[in-house]
């Protein structure tokens, strides 16, 4: 027999409240450790300068509770649902959406919205929001009683370079790492190298788009998947990095930290594939309540 | 890597005497301006009026600030993409614009009217608000309060960390 759990508001609202404190002044500390990675390797005295750069804003905007960038994004919140959650009073995009209004405020965070995406439809081209700040939320739900929580702070230049094309079900490997490569290498120094390279192959339109931004989000490998794409990942990885735009687009050894696939089934005319890009102001989080 | 310490505005004899990937460290006034700032600008002088400050004496910063905490200077700065803003370009720089700061790579037709009218574009490195606001003494919004973070806002800088890009 199944008990249904109840959460409140309240506990959500908090939870968010906090997740959020905790990611706009740092990086996961996954992405503090492969930025020192790559000051390690790193030969360029250049990129070596900007490297230590992004490594002292850490420390600094984490101790003085500072934003780590100024474009502290839109957020993305993947929420997956226990069949047996009941979320009291009030709807989950909701509650996100005011936890988000009030820390936006409480931290001094910027309004990067436009709440008409073609400014000149509206009187206030400048309006960022009604009362509440929109959020992007995907819902799915997952046995158990568990509300999970994966959010993000998405940031609009590493965004602008994401991309999705639909291949021929016949496009070879090669096709579609030419594909992922010259994307990201094309985006220069455009999206804030070192970047974050989430892919998404399979399923349709728009669900290798949401796969490409789940791939961005921590725990950054959270799915099993088969050796052949962890290899691709490897040769992806490599392969951007030999081109050596590098830090910033101004050269050197690291231009992604990383690459991760995610997979679905699709239609037999399709192959889907989506790029999104992260900055190396990685911040996202997972919570569980 | 040259490091170098420069005061704003610049003189054209200077601007000769960089070379690419240079980190010049910059004191002076700087002037924010996004997308939206940029088609303001652009209609101003298509229209034949003044601006709102003079192109030749500053930098501009391609910028939207976050709002100032209590008892800080500024809040959270940083560069934004400055390919964005390449369709006003040209027509900034033919109208006295010299130094521009911003991240990534310009489009072929800027980089061409960088070379023309002398002019400098730099980037800042993106995503180190918290390191950038200690090179700034001051910000306020200049003028156009109502597009909040595209306003213009005017930063004094002392030593502001920026990169040779285009020259």
């Amino acid at each position: 027999m199944t008990y249904i759990r109840a959460i409140s508001e309240k506990i959500i609202y908090d939870a968010i409240i906090d997740a959020i404190g905790q990611i706009y002044c740092q990086s996961t500390p996954e992405t503090i450790t492969m930025i020192n990675n790559a000051l390690t390797i790193e030969e360029d005295d250049v990129a070596k300068d900007m490297l230590k750069a992004m490594l002292l804003n850490e420390e600094l905007a984490a101790k003085e509770k500072l934003p780590i960038c100024q474009d502290t994004g839109i957020v993305v919140v993947f929420a997956d649902i226990g069949t047996a959650v009941k979320i009291e009073n009030g709807s989950l995009y909701s509650i996100i959406s005011q936890a988000v209004t009030d820390v936006w405020e409480k931290y001094y965070l910027r309004d990067s919205i436009a709440l008409e995406p073609i400014r000149c439809f509206s009187s206030n081209p400048s309006k960022t929001k009604d009362t509440l700040q929109p959020v992007i939320l995907h819902l799915s739900e997952i046995p158990g009683n568990k509300l999970e929580l994966h959010i993000s702070l998405k940031g609009g230049g590493a965004e602008n370079c994401s991309t999705l094309k639909m291949f021929n079900p016949t496009a070879t490997i090669n096709e579609i790492e030419d594909f992922i490569v010259d994307t990201v290498v094309s985006s220069g120094g455009k999206p804030c190298p070192p970047v974050f390279v989430g892919i998404g192959i399979g399923g349709d339109f728009e669900q290798c788009a949401i796969l490409a931004k789940r791939a961005l989000m921590v725990p950054i490998s959270p799915f099993e998947k088969k050796p052949e794409y962890k290899k691709m990942e490897e040769r992806l990885l490599n392969q951007i990095n030999q081109k050596g735009k590098g830090i910033q687009g101004f050269g050197g050894k690291t231009t992604a930290l990383k690459v991760n696939i995610l997979s679905e089934p699709c239609h037999i005319a399709s192959l889907p594939v989506a790029i999104n890009i992260d900055c190396h102001a990685h911040r996202c989080i997972s919570i569980t309540i | 890597m040259r490091i170098i310490n420069i005061e704003l505005p610049l003189k054209s004899e200077e601007i000769k005497m960089f070379t690419i990937r240079d980190k010049l460290l910059i004191s002076g006034v700087l002037y924010t301006a996004r997308d939206q700032a940029h088609l303001r600008l652009t209609q101003l002088i298509k229209e034949g009026k003044p601006l709102p400050f003079k192109l030749a004496d500053s930098a501009l910063f391609y910028c939207g600030p976050a709002p100032t905490p209590p008892g800080k200077v500024c809040g959270a700065i940083g560069p934004t993409t400055s390919a964005r803003m390449d369709k006003y370009t040209p027509l900034l720089l033919e109208n006295g614009l010299k130094v521009m700061i911003g991240k990534g790579e310009r489009s072929r037709v800027v980089t061409e009217a960088i070379h023309k009218y002398n002019a400098l574009y730099l980037i800042c490195v993106g995503g180190i608000s918290a390191l950038l606001v200690q090179s700034i003494v001051s910000c306020e919004t200049f003028c156009w309060k109502e597009l909040a973070a595209e306003a213009i806002y005017r930063m004094e800088v002392k030593n502001f960390p920026c990169y040779v890009a285009t020259i």
